[in-house]
């Protein structure tokens, strides 16, 4: 009962989450912030403007990521196979890569872009990291592992690898190159306007949720190391995207491929061999 | 009682664009959005973003070669929306009045609604200004508001109102110029 209310409000806790973190950040810069209700704040003024159609599918294929996000929200919470899961995942990306490349704009080609060339720096993070699971599971099965022993231990290089991957899909700096607001205006995001931004806006919303949910695997069934290590991996992240600058596309490959997919295939090897 | 309305006021997206400003006003307005004079309370963000941005704060006294820019920004930015004019320069041409290349002013080109003095405007000023427009932006109604230069009739496409189409016939000569 619990799981099923917690999946239908996903996107109401990612915007709790969200305006939590611009209040965390804001107290890191020693400034006031703006109110905790500000995600919904804006949500409403976005339902409230004037609505902007660029092109029909371009709009369609921004609901569609919003939606396939949610689902997948579900199957992590409800299902019961992790590698479903994170392929699900992949396909709502695919989305938003060609609601990009479906409007006749150069930012939002770019955007699509990049938003491909992260793909692959997180993308096999996130598949080892099903594999270093069923290494210690036996099984793909979500249900087991809520219930089973807490991990953090053994994956400790793969938990580091996973701050990297949550850095990249949430736009964070310095990894936050495929959103860049200053430098390509948002990518994918740049066309939309009004109502429809709103799905997009939403859908980062629930992309937290997901990426947190991830992190509370490593707990397993003991709540106390998943509430705490939650708590870390948030003001950890919002402390780094407060202390760096972004870094270049081509560094992000770099950094990314060396430092995620290196520290997740160590930590295979080192389950299956030691 | 819930109205949507009443939450324009309460969120504002900032789309900030320099018509030949010498830097000043510019600096000034990253200034209040930093750390120190902190607009982000108000729920102020500057989003570079004609599409989703309801304020367009204007620097600069509109040289020849970016009005057409201002007046294309304008028209793309979605109902309902505010101008802020921030700086001496932009109210009125400033100590550039009278020269051959700038234009006197931004209200020539579109509707503006708020007038920021100074040269450079302080940041005090220009938080003053931001919430003036936003107690403006309550008032606004959702209709298309017109440049008033560089700009011919609306185009539709099909029902709605194409903007590519009104976009790019900004710059052709309408008569008034």
């Amino acid at each position: 009962m619990f799981e099923i209310i917690f999946v239908l409000s996903a996107p109401l806790l990612g915007g709790m989450l969200q305006g939590i973190e611009r209040q965390l950040r804001a107290r890191m810069q020693n400034r006031m912030g703006p109110p905790l209700l500000q995600p919904f704040y804006d949500m409403f003024k976005l339902i409230e403007k004037r609505p902007m159609i660029v092109d029909e599918a371009h709009t369609v294929f921004a609901i569609m990521h919003f939606l396939t996000l949610w689902a997948v929200v579900a199957m992590l919470v409800l299902g019961d196979n992790l590698l479903y899961v994170i392929f699900l995942h992949l396909l709502a990306t695919i989305f938003l890569v060609i609601a990009g490349y479906s409007v006749k704009s150069v930012y939002s080609h770019l955007g699509a872009n990049r938003e491909l060339w992260v793909l692959a720096v997180y993308e096999p993070v996130l598949i080892l990291f099903a594999v270093a699971f069923y290494l210690l599971e036996g099984s793909f099965s979500l249900q087991s592992i809520y219930s089973g022993q807490a991990h953090l231990f053994a994956l400790l290089p793969l938990f580091a690898a996973m701050v990297l991957v949550a850095l990249i899909k949430l736009g964070k700096s310095p990894f936050d190159a495929a959103h860049a607001h200053q430098e390509i205006i948002g990518g994918v995001e740049i066309e939309y306007g009004g109502v429809f931004y709103e799905f997009l806006y939403m859908a980062k919303w629930v992309e937290y949720i997901f990426i947190y949910t991830l992190f509370w695997l490593f707990a397993g069934s003991n709540l106390l190391l998943g509430i705490v290590l939650l708590a870390g991996v948030f003001v950890l992240l919002n402390l780094i995207d407060n202390a760096t600058a972004r870094i270049k596309i081509s560094d992000l490959l770099k950094v990314g491929l060396i430092w995620g997919v290196g520290l997740a295939f160590i930590n295979i090897v080192g389950l299956l061999y030691v | 009682m819930f109205k949507l309305k009443n939450f324009r006021k309460r969120s504002l997206w900032i789309l900030h664009y320099n018509a030949g400003s010498c830097n000043g006003c510019d600096i000034e307005i990253l200034a209040c959005l930093g750390p120190t004079y902190d607009l982000e309370r108000f729920g102020v963000l500057n989003r570079g973003n004609p599409k989703q941005s309801d304020m367009l704060l204007i620097t600069g006294p509109v040289t020849y070669r970016s009005r057409e820019r201002v007046v294309e920004l304008f028209t793309q930015m979605p109902e309902p929306k505010v101008v802020v004019a921030v700086g001496s320069c932009t109210c009125t041409g400033g100590v550039f009045s009278g020269m051959y290349n700038v234009e006197d002013g931004v209200d020539k080109y579109i509707p503006v609604d708020v007038y920021i003095p100074g040269c450079a405007a302080t940041p005090e000023y220009i938080i003053d200004g931001v919430l003036k427009g936003l107690e403006l932006l309550e008032h606004k109604s959702k209709e298309i508001v017109k440049p008033k230069k560089l700009f011919k009739k609306l185009s539709f496409h099909k029902d709605h109102i194409d903007r590519r189409g009104i976009a790019g016939k900004v710059g052709e000569n309408d008569g008034k110029d």
